[in-house]
């Protein structure tokens, strides 16, 4: 059964169209869900929980429409809510032993599932604080907890990294892997950084301005050649012009050269190169896959012309 | 820590990120009760938190000392009953003790004091710190959540204002030298403040939360509570007193929409009282401020459903 399913789903606020006429068809999986902010990511989310009515068309989420059967879905899902949402002056614990029995535990299994839950997310000793004195990342873990307390099947999260560290951001997509792989709970995932995804994701569903742009297997998706930053404090137009003649695929692009990573042996010609020129190199690093080059190659396939 | 349990050890535990501890995820294929439960743990949640119960001692401050002022008088009066109870014999005087009739009626702005706390606290937290959505997505419905909420507050008030009437009950009982023959009189005359401290309870609880539910900020909730409270008993006594010299026969009517002095007539009516004049002017009968007190209770109800049916989440 198709894990949400939407056909001419639009919805409006006022004059501004968030969603236009979405149709789609997901299979359960680890779902990356991207889009540049303002995109409809999250309205789209909020219409699978039954928080917001579409202006037309309809979804379903595990074949239960989400207008109808709002009550039914709610059992199986778990939210993750993109804005803070935890009182600061209340114990972790109270809050998501709490949150647990809203979703109809009864009160042992409400601690017990509290206590196992917040250990699976990373929080042991501190779990007997106020959230209040939590940091940005621990604050996410219990934003998550109290999502899988109940033990849903589904699990929609609203850009889960949202104010981490490189760290914390790591972290936090570890556990999202191991909620989709390891305990076998399918995941939406919302995100305006397709790097971050990339990692995670089984398959990625790519909106911009309400409308569908991409959706497919995340393998469709890296099949790009890398791209080589190489970042020179002066002499880049000097660095492509011999990586040119070496025979590589080499552009500039201000005070940073991009280079075509056709084979490991450029990572030798680079270095050999900014050597030979003696260039004041300030980093070397492979580009994620950014948001934008989704867009620039999806653009031909979606008709704009830019 | 536990010590670790090869036995219990599932597959993901070997995950890099699986500590020796981590017995790995297991599914909750426990009971999973329906909205009734998830009611009732709102209103416990409720109740604490209106007490502040599970927050720091400074949430615990302001309810216990209000209540405590509230009660105070009739348990002094309860804690002298033999003092008092001494002097009548020996002078012969009756003493001028509190009455279960006019005790709001004294004290009734040290209620007004917790509801303008503690009825903010219980809405605008959730609002605030935008809890509601977590709420909402599960099963638990807006009209749930608001009734969820009536039900904390207006039993937190009940229990406020029932403590003083046992008090006084006690008291009055422990004056008299025959104790069995003391409870049968004065059963008769405290029972109504049961049905009293219930109606208070659900018209303040419902006045303040339907106001209170309109701000996530406690300080303009609470203001608005005192400003409804203040203007609706300022305007219609003003009118009253020009329609005096004016000769407007209807402007005692406006009396009605008045939330305190309502309540203190509909007391009237319940203990079986004539009206206070010192309080309440006018043509009115005790009966009308009933009515009238009950129709606000459904009027803010019907306010507070409604905001929260149209509240984003």
């Amino acid at each position: 059964m198709p894990l949400i399913e939407a056909s001419g789903l639009t919805k409006h606020y006022g004059q501004v169209q968030a969603l236009e006429k979405l149709d789609l068809a997901v299979e359960p999986g680890i779902i990356g869900l991207v889009g540049a902010n303002g995109a409809g990511k999250s309205t789209l989310i909020k219409i699978l929980l039954g928080l917001l009515t579409p202006t037309s068309g309809s979804a379903s989420v595990l074949g239960m429409d989400t207008v109808r059967e709002t009550r039914e879905i709610r059992h199986i899902v778990g939210y993750m809510p993109e804005h803070d949402c935890l009182p600061p002056d209340v114990v972790a614990t109270d809050f998501v032993t709490h949150m647990a029995r809203i979703s109809g535990l009864p009160r042992t299994a409400a601690r017990e599932r509290t206590a196992e839950v917040l250990r699976h997310v990373g929080l042991y000793e501190e779990r007997y604080r106020q959230i209040g004195g939590y940091s940005t990342g621990m604050k996410q873990r219990v934003k998550l907890a109290q999502a899988l307390v109940h033990d849903p099947k589904v699990l929609l999260l609203d850009e889960p990294t949202n104010g981490l560290d490189p760290v914390g951001r790591d972290e936090m997509l570890d556990l999202i892997k191991r909620t989709g792989t390891d305990f076998g709970i399918t995941v939406v995932v919302a995100s305006h950084l397709l790097g971050e995804i990339e990692q995670v994701c089984t398959y990625l569903l790519a909106i911009d301005a309400g409308h569908l742009l991409r959706s497919a297997p995340i393998s469709h998706f890296t099949q790009r050649t890398p791209v080589l930053a190489v970042e020179v404090e002066e002499g880049a137009d000097r660095l492509v012009v011999a990586l040119v003649a070496r025979g590589a695929r080499a552009k500039q692009d201000g005070a940073r050269v991009l280079i075509a990573l056709e084979s490991d042996a450029l990572y030798d010609a680079v270095r050999d190169v900014v050597a030979d020129l003696a260039l004041p190199l300030v980093r070397i690093q492979q580009e994620r896959g950014r948001l934008e080059d989704l867009f620039r190659d999806a653009a031909p396939a979606s008709g704009i012309v830019q | 820590m536990t010590a670790p349990n090869p036995a219990a050890t599932s597959p993901a535990a070997s995950s890099p990120a699986g500590s020796i501890y981590d017995l790995g995820y297991r599914h909750y294929e426990g009971k999973r009760n329906g909205r009734a439960y998830a009611m009732w743990s709102l209103f416990v949640e409720g109740l604490r938190n209106v007490w502040g119960f599970g927050r720091p001692m400074t949430a615990k401050a302001a309810p216990f000392i209000l209540a405590g002022l509230y009660a105070l008088p009739a348990v002094f009066q309860l804690a002298f009953s033999s003092v008092i109870a001494q002097r009548v014999a020996t002078t012969g005087q009756a003493a001028n003790l509190l009455d279960y009739h006019s005790y709001f009626e004294d004290f009734y702005y040290l209620v007004t004091f917790f509801i303008v706390a503690q009825a903010p606290e219980l809405v605008c937290r959730d609002q605030r710190y935008q809890v509601l959505p977590l709420y909402f997505t599960r099963s638990m419905g807006r009209i749930e959540y608001a009734l969820s909420r009536l039900g904390s507050l207006a039993t937190a008030l009940f229990v406020l204002l029932l403590v003083p009437y046992v008090a006084l009950f006690v008291g009055d009982v422990l004056m008299k030298p025959d104790t069995f023959a003391a409870i049968g009189d004065e059963l008769p005359k405290a029972l109504p403040s049961i049905p009293a401290a219930a109606l208070i309870a659900v018209c303040l609880a419902a006045l303040s939360l339907a106001i209170s539910s309109f701000s996530p900020r406690r300080a303009y909730s609470a203001i608005g509570i005192v400003a409804y409270v203040l203007l609706m008993e300022a305007i219609p006594a003003a009118i009253y007193s020009i329609g005096q010299s004016g000769g407007w026969a209807w402007s005692d009517k406006l009396f009605l929409l008045t939330p305190i002095t309502s309540l203190i007539g509909a007391l009237s009516w319940l203990f079986g009282q004539p009206l206070d004049p010192e309080f309440v002017s006018g043509s009115l009968t005790a009966g009308a401020y009933l009515a009238a007190s009950i129709a606000s209770a459904g009027v803010f109800i019907a306010v507070l459903m409604y905001r929260y049916r149209r509240m984003p989440a």
